[in-house]
């Protein structure tokens, strides 16, 4: 095992969002999964969105590739991508030419996201040729080399149909999928929610080693603090569609500085230590129906609610050197 | 409360195109259950951990070995006799939100199987109502904000609070907790397994808690009994908090090692060890960890190990090399940047 060093890399080669919105359109009415949301995904590093269920994680990896679907829209915002430019102001064959080009994504069952009645090598040169790759030699040994990468016999891989594959295994052919097109940025989304500790444990380890190899620009989506301790050099705290507190992941860790984080710190189980120092998080994450339209939004399930969060949303202010917290308990920054 | 003896479970060969040869997936395993007793089984997905929990609870059948209820063989009793003895062993799985039925609220949920239990103790309509607010106080809702809701309406957690509720409501002696928190938000996990932990201890109700994850296990009960579990065998077996903080089985110790570690708090244990290989279904005639176990030796792949006893705690595993290695991670005392 090695940890691997924040490499220090400057900010212009970022994926920069900003003022990003989102809405989904409900029986309520309009109502945002994401509020203004600015945030930099740095690129060559490892960056965790965590929150829970509703939080707004996906929709953000969503909108980041501008892949929001009805009944969502994107109010409002930008991404820009460094030699690219706005993410967002691309459409149509434009847009799925860049989504081949840049982003791989992983989704969350990996089972759902195969064809049971096609083999996996077949899908790997249909996704090829998709995107113009016409040589299917290629393609299949690019793939038997990430296959063997990641410690599958690759010739059982590429002629199994999905059902014949453990849910592990399935999560690594979900990663070759996003591999094979020589992607940029890779987007795992709650890559490991589905597995086992062991399972999950070497699918983490396999992603940190090929996101190394490959100079990659990786975001892990997770519910799961211990996954984000991990494996993220950066991380981004989300609830009800803000980011409410973003930095180093080794100082969030060591000083959370927003209750919520605190919370879900306190809230994973170990197995060293005082029983009693683990507490779950009290009360249930908000959906977009109960997040109150004005004042804190974390504040019915916050120890240290004032009467101040009840009316003003708090700014995000500089945290954790780099880094941003958004909430009033917090003074200045140390 | 509950003895298992030499329980065996085969699942038949498939034929067809699947042609899958016949799985033992129980080979041999033998526990109790004491009464208002926590007790653990812990393994990787496909060891047969959750064939056993629904042998328990009669959703499968069995092909050799004795269950004993309070000291009753299952297998002697009549299919009555069997039905109310099994009533009392209630099943809580893993997905909270396939357990519910969406199109029925929660009242309703609830109505459903105490309107049974009315009618068999000739109670009236006011016990089911008084009961099911017992029910969900008991598993820590406020009934007046619960009763009218439909699942889709709750988070997980509450959801698997609600499913709980509902396995209460025949007052088991033994609630079968499959993998009930890997589907919920780890925020939210802890709550769910201070439930179960008081259920045992207040309630007097024995839970067998099913899971993969280690560190879940010590907050059921860290004083009830931990079995590990590979490929439908017993590997190590010990009062829980002592099998955690010193194992002695290399699979157990990579179970450990599978924590995530905290990094900026904490560093990797010394001898952190997770497999890369998946499971392979090992040899009857040696270990069957020998394949994916960094410490196998030769002897590993010809001699089947015997169950041996191990420390002060006499905690029982079958390895031919046991040893502590340190595998858990360790923080870091406060030293700053």
């Amino acid at each position: 095992m090695r940890a691997i060093e924040p490499r220090g890399r400057t900010d212009a080669s970022a994926i920069r969002i900003r003022d990003l919105t989102v809405l989904y359109h409900t029986e309520r009415g309009m109502l945002p999964a994401l509020k203004d949301v600015n945030l930099d995904v740095r690129s060559g590093i490892i960056t965790g969105f965590i929150g829970e269920s509703g939080s707004g994680k996906t929709t953000l990896a969503m909108a980041m590739m501008n892949t929001i679907r009805l009944p969502g829209r994107i109010q409002r915002g930008r991404v820009e991508v460094p030699n690219v430019g706005n993410v967002l102001e691309f459409q149509g064959e434009r847009l799925r030419r860049l989504h081949g080009q840049m982003f791989g994504f992983v989704f969350q069952a990996s089972s759902n996201s195969l064809n049971p009645l096609k083999r996996i090598g077949s899908q790997l040169l249909d996704l090829g040729r998709s995107h113009g790759l016409t040589n299917g030699r290629q393609i299949l040994a690019d793939a038997k080399a990430l296959a063997h990468r990641m410690g599958m016999d690759a010739d059982r891989v590429l002629t199994a149909y999905q059902h014949e594959l453990s849910g592990g295994m399935r999560q690594r052919v979900g990663i070759i999928f996003a591999l094979i097109l020589r992607a940029q940025v890779l987007i795992l989304d709650e890559p490991t929610t589905a597995l086992d500790m062991l399972s999950q444990q070497a699918v983490l380890e396999i992603v940190r080693e090929i996101h190394v190899e490959q100079g990659l620009t990786t975001v892990i989506i997770t519910h799961d603090m211990g996954v984000v301790a991990e494996m993220a050099q950066r991380v981004a705290v989300l609830y009800a569609g803000r980011v409410v507190e973003e930095g180093p992941t080794p100082e969030v860790l060591r000083e959370p500085r927003h209750p919520y984080t605190r919370g879900l710190l306190h809230a994973i189980p170990r197995i060293t230590g005082s029983l009693e120092e683990a507490q779950p998080l009290s009360g249930s994450p908000p959906d977009l129906t109960t997040v109150p339209s004005q004042g804190c939004v974390f504040r019915d399930r916050c120890p240290l609610r004032m009467p101040v969060c009840d009316r003003v949303e708090p700014e995000t202010r500089s945290a954790h050197g780099d880094g941003v917290v958004a909430c009033h308990g917090v003074t200045a920054d140390d | 409360m509950i003895e298992v003896k030499n329980l065996v479970k085969t699942f038949p060969a498939q034929g067809g195109f699947l042609k899958q040869g016949e799985v033992q997936a129980v080979k041999g395993v033998s526990f109790s259950i004491p009464a208002s007793g926590a007790v653990t089984f812990i393994g990787e997905s496909g060891c047969g951990k959750t064939t056993i929990g629904r042998i328990l609870t009669g959703l499968e059948s069995y092909d050799s070995g004795e269950i004993l209820y309070n000291g009753m063989s299952l297998a002697d009793l009549s299919p009555t006799e069997r039905r109310d003895r099994l009533r009392k062993v209630q099943l809580i799985q893993q997905d909270p939100y396939a357990a519910l039925n969406p199109s029925r609220t929660v009242a309703q949920s609830l109505t459903a199987p105490l309107a049974w239990e009315a009618k068999r103790q000739r109670r009236s309509k006011t016990w089911i109502e008084d009961r099911s607010r017992e029910v969900l106080t008991q598993v820590g809702l406020n009934p007046d904000v619960v009763l009218p809701k439909y699942p889709h309406m709750l988070s997980g957690g509450q959801r698997q609070r609600v499913v709980v509720a509902r396995a209460l409501t025949v007052n088991p002696d033994v609630l079968v907790a499959d993998e009930a928190v890997s589907m919920i938000d780890v925020s939210l996990r802890l709550g769910i397994l201070h439930l179960l932990h008081r259920l045992c201890t207040e309630e007097g109700i024995a839970v067998l808690f099913i899971t993969h994850d280690v560190a879940a296990a010590r907050y059921v009960g860290s004083d009830g009994s931990l079995y590990v579990i590979y490929q439908g065998e017993i590997v190590e077996q010990g009062r829980t908090e002592e099998l955690i903080q010193s194992p002695v089985h290399p699979y157990t110790q990579s179970l450990l090692s599978a924590v995530p570690v905290l990094r900026g708090l904490e560093r990797p244990g010394e001898d952190r060890y997770i497999p890369r290989a998946e499971f392979t279904s090992g040899d009857s005639t040696a270990c069957r960890f020998a394949l994916r176990c960094r410490f196998s030796q030769e002897r590993c792949r010809t001699e089947k190990p015997l169950v041996t006893t191990w420390g002060k705690d006499h905690h029982r595993h079958t390895c031919h090399f046991p040893a502590p290695r340190r595998v858990v991670a360790e923080p870091i005392e406060n030293e700053r940047l």
